[in-house]
């Protein structure tokens, strides 16, 4: 570059996001009662994608990654930018641009609608400055960040029992969860004197508080299996995700799984490594174990239940958890792997790619809801005769979901089956591929439905909204090409996770 | 040998194979606009291939020849793997087989306009493109310098057989006929294929080139050198000659299957069901021809195993005979051919077999001339009948159509063996090389090669009998129907591939008369001369093969006059001829007289009830064991699969019941199983 911005630049992301959130804020209170959706809705599309086209300009041209000089770090290391932090930056405002384009016409005929777009981007600012996130002060803040507007969001349809009743419970239990992490966190805290990473890690490696610092990395990683929807803090997801709008299930299920994964990888490679003897040294508090047992845990209990519901957007919601297993490979597999970054960096890929399909099925089930078809399989029958192109588009997130070679879900799975290989962790490969293999069944379910199966009652699809049609589209556009770009982007994960180590 | 100086003829080479590919193009997806549907694309392509192949000719008779890698598949990495490619071989023997090829499909092409666009067939680009397809796999395995592409192109001539067989889909006989072409020379194949994977496995590390044909590193030079204790090969613990026994049994599967040899000749009489021009080039120089000629192609490695010769000698031996008898009660002027086409192969196989490996060759070449002659002739035949192919129903046709009598008459007698038309020449030598070298060899094998001989002499009566039937019924007498009164007349590109056959199927002999050759002391066994050219450092020529059979096999000749054989052979060939006269010739009217053979007209009406033998293989035997597997399928597999995700849904729904849906029991959930994780970790960890 001929002239260098100013550091503070590199939160260029997030900071747009905030603004974004702020102009709503202002539209809002010159015209309180506006319902001009298309203002509202472009307005946050315009931010997010530009956010999107910053971080993707950022990442490209080598901010924060080693070639330019390795990460940059802002506020005395309170925040780091560098090659992870603005990959998931992209995940994030790729998965919001898509959102705000389908609300358009999800929520067209509701109130408020200005605030739903500016808790949107607020909550998008906070999954991004998680990705930044050097402390476990900075990251607490910004969890709460992504959190709150969250939880209202769930509850937005305010005349639909199922929205609040999900809203009420993702709230109590993301309290309960919130304590558990701020209860670690000071666990952690007392065990080292510090809360910024580095020092965190230079303070634990040969502290005599193992017994607290144990329990505190044990909370920590409670906390983050909420945001992540692990089990055994999965419960809220299922209700949350079938209650919501499912726009926001779409944004939940994909940018804040995602959100709450890079804390997790950034927290537990930089500050906790050489307790799990990642540097070499001895275990003392061993949590590559315990993500292990929650990965095999949370691939089971997500992909088991998943194939005996009735509902297919509670069915996409247990499929959310048996990928947040999935996606736990990444950090389970660190043990004995030769290549950390490529185990990493598989991680990454999937949620990637999991960003762009689960958040396509999740606005696919929000454009049914739309023409009020129902929410049962059978209620899908022969979908496909009255909308052709997205049931193509359906195919292939579910397709791809499963892992079959016809969007970029296979390439992922294959490197993270690779990882685990690569690891000798042999039975997170085994629980990797029994779940596919039932996971292609609950999925070809629909599949099923929409293209084989006689329409069970008569209904007319009378009009296709652009906006969630766009979207849908788009998404399995993008799908798709993941297949054969797989390659373009996986070296950016993977040298973006290899500087964690 | 990628080192070495091409001249740059050769590097033309490839097209006579790409030209025929192209035409596949062009009349599939252009065919639809030109004049003729596509003929035009075809005949130039073939036109320019045989005029490739006489450049190719005249280059190796100027002492150049070529062997050289074209195209890298798989890189072999050097000691610790083979590589893979296609690549071209020219000697005397491919560039004669590239010729003929080449000429015969040149001249199908052009009969093909007369007997399918005058007849105003549809598909005709489908069929030319076919045709193209067929063309260019014959004459890319003729040229391939090792056996991988051999079989890669073996298997295409297959594929383009099966398509032109069943070229009339929407009858019911064609596809049927075509899937049964296709199954059973792919049985052979099988065999081909595991030969195939055995060479490449034996052969290597000892070469690295373990598939050439020809050449030092070739894999039947390094088995001479195994055998004679100079190269060590993996022989997977047998005896190396033992082992190559095996593994040129296992190629002679691909062959057996491909040129209609006994047991698996059944689909060739069926495969009549395709055009009749088709049948002309499978009969004369691409599908059938292909099996013989990979023998020939590999003879220095059959050479090497008396065991495999016997086999080979007794099985075209027996094939030959066989396979006449079943002519001569045929009612169907086609199926007559179709049969004598599997019993002239016989006699090939036999040559091979026998040690005649130039008799073989010159066999092979006078039967593509005078076979495709003879099938051209019966399409003439069929078109004037209406498509009518029932001997009996015909009569007469001599007068009516002069030029295709002539040129059949000649086809037939160059087939039944009489001097001096072209069969005579070779057939003879076939049968004198087996007979010199049954007599003269002092192992076991000489049994083998003098009953072959003697099968292949009683055959030659048969030979001469269902030719000269075939010839009377159709061509002399009186007509015995209407069409046959009144037959539809024929043009000039029916007429002129007709004319330039005829004339060659009575002279092609002369390039290798061997007892002309010892009465006068002259040096005119050209053909032998010719093969005897490939150069010294392929190992391909006539002399070395005469060496390895001496050395390796223990074949020797007798020395015999060839004038007493060749008087024994033509005088069983003017007897079955005469009788057929006797019969057919003088009536106006001729009797059925094979009627009178009752039950063993009715097995050999019935292939000696091969085909129910088959027939019962694949229902009886086939079709039990594939239900028998159905069932374990079903029951065992199945089940287990069923089993699976009984269970998985079972527990599903136990998962799902943990969902309740009350918040202060998830509270609780959460809060327990967190306890759970610090007491385990806690405990194993030592905090406490």
């Amino acid at each position: 570059m001929a002239t260098t911005l100013p550091t503070w630049t590199a939160l260029g992301p997030a900071l747009l996001l905030g603004i974004t959130a702020l102009v709503l804020l202002i539209v809002d209170s010159i015209d309180p009662d506006t319902s001009n959706s298309t203002l509202l809705a472009g307005l946050s599309t315009v931010g997010s994608l530009a956010a999107f086209l910053f971080a993707g300009w950022l990442l490209v041209s080598g901010t924060g990654q080693p070639q330019t000089g390795g990460a940059i770090t802002l506020f005395d290391d309170q925040l780091v930018v560098d090659g992870m932090s603005l990959f998931f930056a992209l995940i994030v405002t790729s998965v919001a641009t898509l959102v705000t384009v389908a609300s358009h016409d999800y929520i067209a005929d509701q109130p408020y609608q200005a605030e739903y777009y500016s808790l949107v981007m607020m909550a998008a600012t906070g999954m991004t400055l998680m990705g930044s996130a050097n402390s476990l002060a900075t990251g607490f803040v910004s969890l709460e960040l992504a959190s709150l507007p969250s939880y209202a969001l769930v509850t937005f349809l305010k005349k639909n029992r199922g929205s609040v009743e999900a809203g009420l419970k993702y709230f109590l239990i993301g309290a309960l969860s919130s304590a558990v992490l701020a209860y670690g966190i000071s666990l952690v805290y007392a065990a080292s004197g510090h809360l910024q990473f580095d020092a965190v890690a230079s303070a634990v490696a040969n502290t005599e508080f193992v017994g607290v610092l144990g329990i505190g990395v044990l909370f920590v990683l409670g906390g983050f299996a909420f945001k992540t929807a692990s089990v055994p803090f999965h419960f809220w997801a299922p209700e949350a995700y079938e209650g919501a709008p499912a726009p926001i299930s779409a944004f939940l299920s994909s940018a804040s799984k995602a959100a709450g994964f890079v804390l997790a990888f950034r927290v537990f490679t930089t500050a906790f490594p050489e307790l799990a003897g990642l540097a070499g040294g001895p275990v003392t508090v061993d949590w590559v174990l315990a993500v292990e047992v929650l990965a095999v845990l949370t691939m089971f209990v997500g992909n088991f239940a998943a194939a005996t519901q009735e509902k297919v957007k509670r069915m996409l919601a247990y499929s959310s958890v048996g990928h947040a297993g999935y996606v736990l490979i990444g950090l389970a597999a660190l043990g004995g792997a030769p290549d950390k970054g490529f185990v990493l960096g598989a991680s990454m890929m999937h949620l990637f790619i999991y960003g762009f399909m689960n958040t396509g099925a999740f606005l696919f089930i929000g454009l049914t809801e739309y023409w009020d078809i129902g929410r049962t399989f059978q209620d899908f029958n022969g979908l496909a005769k009255q909308a052709p192109l997205a049931s193509v588009a359906m195919t292939v997130f579910l397709f791809s979901l499963a892992g079959l070679p016809i969007g970029g879900g296979f390439f992922s799975k294959f490197y993270l089956l690779a990882a685990t290989a690569q690891s000798g962790t042999w039975i997170l490969g085994a629980a990797l591929i029994i779940n596919s293999a039932l996971s292609l069944f609950y999925y070809t379910r629909v599949v099923k439905a929409m293209w084989i199966e006689e329409p069970v009652n008569d209904f007319e699809i009378d009009s296709y909204p652009a906006g969630i049609y766009t979207a849908v589209i788009v998404a399995a556009v993008i799908t798709f090409l993941l297949l054969p770009a797989f390659g373009l982007l996986s070296p950016s994960a993977v040298t973006g996770a290899a500087a964690l180590f | 040998m990628a080192a070495e100086e091409i001249p740059l003829v050769f590097e033309f080479a490839p097209a006579i194979a790409v030209l025929p590919a192209l035409s596949l193009v062009v009349a599939l997806f252009f065919g639809e606009y030109f004049p003729k549907k596509g003929a035009e694309a075809g005949i130039l392509a073939t036109a320019g291939s045989l005029v490739l192949s006489l450049i190719m000719l005249a280059t190796v008779a100027g002492g150049q020849t070529v062997n050289h890698e074209l195209y890298t598949l798989v890189l072999g990495v050097s000691e610790e793997t083979f590589g893979l490619h296609l690549g071209i071989l020219i000697d005397p023997l491919s560039a004669l087989m590239l010729t003929i090829v080449s000429l015969i499909s040149f001249l199908v092409h052009v009969f093909s306009m007369g007997y399918m666009n005058d007849e105003g067939e549809t598909g005709l680009p489908r069929y030319y493109g076919e045709l193209g397809l067929f063309t260019a796999s014959m004459l890319a395995f003729v040229m391939a310098d090792n056996i991988l592409m051999a079989f890669m192109f073996f298997e295409l001539v297959g594929l383009a057989s099966y398509l032109l067989i069943g070229f009339w889909f929407r009858d019911a006989g064609p596809p049927s006929a075509a899937k049964k072409a296709f199954l059973v020379t792919r049985f052979g194949d099988y065999f081909f294929l595991v030969g195939v994977v055995g060479i490449f496995a034996t052969f290597f590390p000892a070469t690295s080139t373990p598939g050439m044909f020809a050449g030092e590193h070739a894999f039947p030079v390094v088995a001479e050198h195994a055998l004679a204790g100079e190269a060590t090969v993996n022989t997977f613990g047998f005896e190396p000659q033992t082992w190559f026994t095996i593994l040129g049994l296992l190629v002679l599967g691909g062959v057996i299957g491909k040129s209609a040899q006994f047991p698996l000749h059944s689909w060739l009489p069926d495969a009549m069901e395709g055009p009749t021009p088709v049948s002309a080039l499978i009969h004369a120089a691409t599908m059938v021809a292909a099996g013989v000629y990979l023998v020939a192609r590999m003879y220095g490695f059959y050479a090497l195993s008396p065991t495999a010769l016997g086999v080979i000698a007794l099985t075209g031996g027996f094939t030959a005979l066989f396979a006449a008898t079943m002519g001569v009660v045929k009612q169907e002027i086609k199926q007559v051919l179709a049969y004598s086409t599997i019993s002239q192969y016989g006699y090939i196989m036999l040559g091979l077999g026998g040690g005649g490996y130039v008799a073989a060759v010159f066999h092979l070449t006078t039967h593509a001339v005078f076979k495709a002659l003879l099938f051209l002739g019966a399409g003439s035949v069929i078109i004037a009948m209406h498509h009518n192919e029932n001997m009996w129903d015909m009569g007469g046709l001599k007068e009516k159509m002069p030029v295709t009598y002539y040129s059949f008459l000649s086809g037939s007698l160059a087939l039944a063996g009489i001097i001096p038309f072209a069969g005579f020449w070779s057939k003879d030598e076939v049968l004198f090389e087996t007979l010199v070298h049954g007599l003269g060899t002092p192992t076991a094998s000489s049994t083998l090669l003098l009953i072959g001989y003697a099968f292949g002499l009683v055959a030659v009566f048969f030979t001469g009998f269902y030719t000269f039937r075939m010839v009377f019924l159709t061509f002399h007498g009186e007509p015995r129907t209407d069409t046959a009164e009144d037959p539809h007349g024929v043009r000039w590109n029916v007429k002129a591939p007709l004319a330039v056959l005829g004339v060659l199927a009575a002279t092609v002999g002369f390039i290798n008369m061997t007892p002309v050759a010892e009465l006068t002391g002259a040096h005119i066994e050209f053909l032998h001369q010719w093969l005897d050219m490939a150069p010294e450092e392929y190992l391909t020529n006539v002399h070395h093969y005469t060496e390895v059979l001496e050395t390796a096999s223990h074949y020797e000749a007798a020395h015999i006059s060839p004038l007493a054989p060749g008087a024994v052979s033509l005088a069983l060939a003017l007897g079955g001829a005469g009788l057929a006269y006797q019969l057919y010739g003088t009536a106006a009217h001729p009797e059925p007289h094979t009627e009178k053979l009752g039950s063993i007209r009715t097995l050999l009406m019935h292939n000696y009830y091969l085909d129910e033998f088959q027939v019962w293989l694949a229902t009886g035997v086939t079709y039990r064991v594939a239900r028998a597997a159905n069932t374990f399928d079903q029951g065992v597999v199945d089940g287990v699969v069923n089993g699976v995700s009984s269970v998985s849904l079972f527990s599903g729904s136990r998962v799902r019941r943990i969902q309740s849906g009350v918040v202060s029991n998830y509270a609780s959930l959460i809060t327990l199983s967190l306890v759970l994780l610090i007491a385990f970790f806690g405990i194993m960890g030592g905090w406490f």
